[in-house]
């Protein structure tokens, strides 16, 4: 089923400008040193350009097979991450070791793996159809629309959750407030510094250098929210059209 | 370092979605929050139903203009104005739903407007309730428990007013009560599920092959396993239509004067209202959400949201009240 092009249109410019916003947030974090989940940003903008092509087919990027890929590892990535995240968590604190908790991740597999499930129906409803598809959605009626309601309910179900806890996140001007700099690596480590940094109980670390205005205030955390809530509910749209 | 974070999260400041600090002053949702946060999820799937190409199409204001026929003038009236108002602006209007359900869905999921939001839901929902669904068919015959009756729209607004935050929530066994007051939120589920007992008596679903009609009708379209189920029950009925509809008003009034039992029958009979309105949403093919044309869920998905709500609880004290004695 193919939907309104004014309202594929609409929703594909939300993914670009999405993507966008992402790709800022990794030039930003990289340059002023600033914590930021560097791998949910990069995820985040392949998603919202991988979704922009499945909305415009003029604006799609890569060869066939190839978002079907990248989405795959993207989904075992993120596996890979809950199940190791779900083991540390069942250790006794007493061992020490910094993990996340399992759902930080779980919302990834959940999104990657939608992602990896659209470009699957999509490729065998055309090949179905003898490849005469117009639109980027359009003969990606789902062979198991089944898999795609629940997959449109889990979305939604993070959506309404990233959105209740969206007032309650500190804000940038709060961390900053209580800025010290701490080190910034790449990935899991910059949420145990941007957690211990809320908590005001970071320690300080002078090597680091101070270079970008405020070292160690991570890059929006209320945006990064706003992404998620962006993509799942485009992807949940996306999802519904292809019952 | 370690030791910090761990800290951190265990003081309820880590937010395990986005992997970043909360300020200390967000609260973790409570039981009330969490039913409105499904209702939240229900308006966020109907406004993203509503964006279904079908919607756009002169198929939904004829679809919106056949609730019209055997209501009252005084009803009818204004059902078929609103069609034909639709039907010449489509696309404008139908857009402008879809997009006020889903400020709905996401207003009622960020606390600083979830009062807005549900105050909102409300006057919508009445409007839909009667351009949209023609007073769920309760004055023209054609309401049954098995189609909608008394309308799903309708429970969205009666939910927004049960798990409406108040400034000073009330000592009750459940959630409902918590904003009305036990006594009235009890009377609320006694007219909903006694209206539904009732409905279950007249002809559009007593008579000899309705309720098998309307069953099998759901399952065009569906997926093969829903389509099956649908078909199966379909013909469980064609024989037995007249006694499932007394099973289902028996079935209704004891949900009705439930709540109004000691606390372990409450619970009892609840868990009976929970698998009904599965079963009802079954028989409704899940509101036809899976065909590409179903507007919202239909009412066994809200009746069961509802049926949440009224779960008995240990503690009948306001949260306010509980967390000042600990």
């Amino acid at each position: 089923m193919a939907g309104q092009s004014w309202l594929a249109d609409t929703f594909a410019g939300i993914m670009i400008i999405t993507a966008a916003y992402c790709v800022s947030r990794l030039v930003v974090a990289r340059r002023q040193h600033r914590p930021t989940d560097f791998r949910v940003d990069g995820v985040h903008v392949l998603m919202g350009i991988a979704m922009a092509g499945m909305l415009v087919p003029r604006l799609r990027v890569f060869w066939a097979g190839g978002w079907e890929v990248v989405f795959g590892v993207a989904t075992a990535w993120f596996a890979w991450l809950t199940i190791r995240d779900w083991m540390a968590n069942r250790k006794p604190r007493s061992q020490g070791a910094v993990s996340h908790p399992p759902a930080h991740h779980l919302q990834h597999v959940l999104g990657c793996g939608a992602m990896l499930y659209m470009f699957l129906a999509v490729t065998s409803a055309k090949a179905a159809s003898g490849g005469t598809g117009t639109s980027g959605m359009a003969g990606g009626a789902a062979r198991f629309p089944t898999l795609a309601l629940i997959l449109a309910f889990g979305l939604f179900g993070y959506v309404v959750w990233t959105a209740d806890r969206l007032p309650g996140l500190a804000t940038v001007a709060a961390f900053a407030a209580r800025a010290t700099p701490v080190p910034v690596p790449a990935g899991a480590a910059s949420y145990a510094s941007m957690a211990a940094q809320a908590s005001g109980d970071a320690p300080r670390d002078e090597s680091q250098p101070a270079t970008g205005r405020v070292p160690g205030t991570p890059v929006s955390p209320r945006l990064a929210a706003c992404c998620e809530i962006a993509m799942g509910v485009t992807m949940g749209y996306m999802l519904i059209l292809m019952l | 370092m370690t030791s910090h974070v761990t800290d951190a999260r265990s003081g309820g400041r880590w937010l395990g979605g986005i992997g970043v600090a909360q300020e200390e002053s967000w609260a973790a949702p409570d039981t009330r929050r969490w039913l409105q946060l499904g209702l939240a999820f229900i308006w966020l799937l109907d406004a993203v139903l509503q964006f279904q190409s079908f919607m756009f199409s002169k198929g939904f204001s004829q679809m919106l203009a056949g609730t019209a026929p055997g209501n009252p003038a005084v009803i009818a009236g204004p059902i078929n104005w609103s069609a034909r108002l639709i039907d010449q602006h489509t696309v404008v209007a139908n857009g402008a739903f879809a997009v006020i359900q889903l400020l709905l869905g996401l207003g009622i999921a960020w606390r600083p407007t979830v009062r807005l939001a549900l105050g909102a839901s409300i006057g919508w929902a009445i409007a839909v309730w009667w351009l949209g669904e023609g007073l769920g068919g309760i004055l023209n015959g054609a309401g049954s428990p098995a189609n909608g009756a008394p309308g799903a729209v309708i429970i969205y607004a009666l939910l927004a007013v049960l798990l409406w935050p108040g400034q000073r929530d009330r000592p009750a066994p459940f959630v409902a009560g918590r904003f009305t007051g036990a006594a009235v939120a009890r009377l609320l589920w006694l007219v909903l599920w006694g209206s539904l007992a009732y409905l279950a008596l007249q002809p559009a679903t007593s008579a000899a092959k309705a309720l098998s009609g309307m069953v099998s009708g759901m399952a065009s379209g569906q997926p093969g396993w829903l389509a099956g189920l649908d078909n199966n029950l379909a013909a469980f009925l064609a024989q037995r239509g007249p006694a499932a509809a007394v099973v289902l008003a028996v079935a209704g009034a004891v949900i009705a004067v439930g709540v109004y039992l000691p606390r372990p029958a409450a619970r009892a009979v609840i868990a009976v209202a929970i698998v009904t309105s599965a079963a009802i949403w079954i028989a409704e093919g899940l509101g036809g959400i899976l065909t590409g044309g179903g507007t919202d869920p239909n009412s066994g998905l809200l009746l069961a949201l509802l049926a949440l709500t009224y779960w008995p609880l240990a503690d009948s004290r306001p949260a306010a009240t509980r967390s000042e004695s600990a």
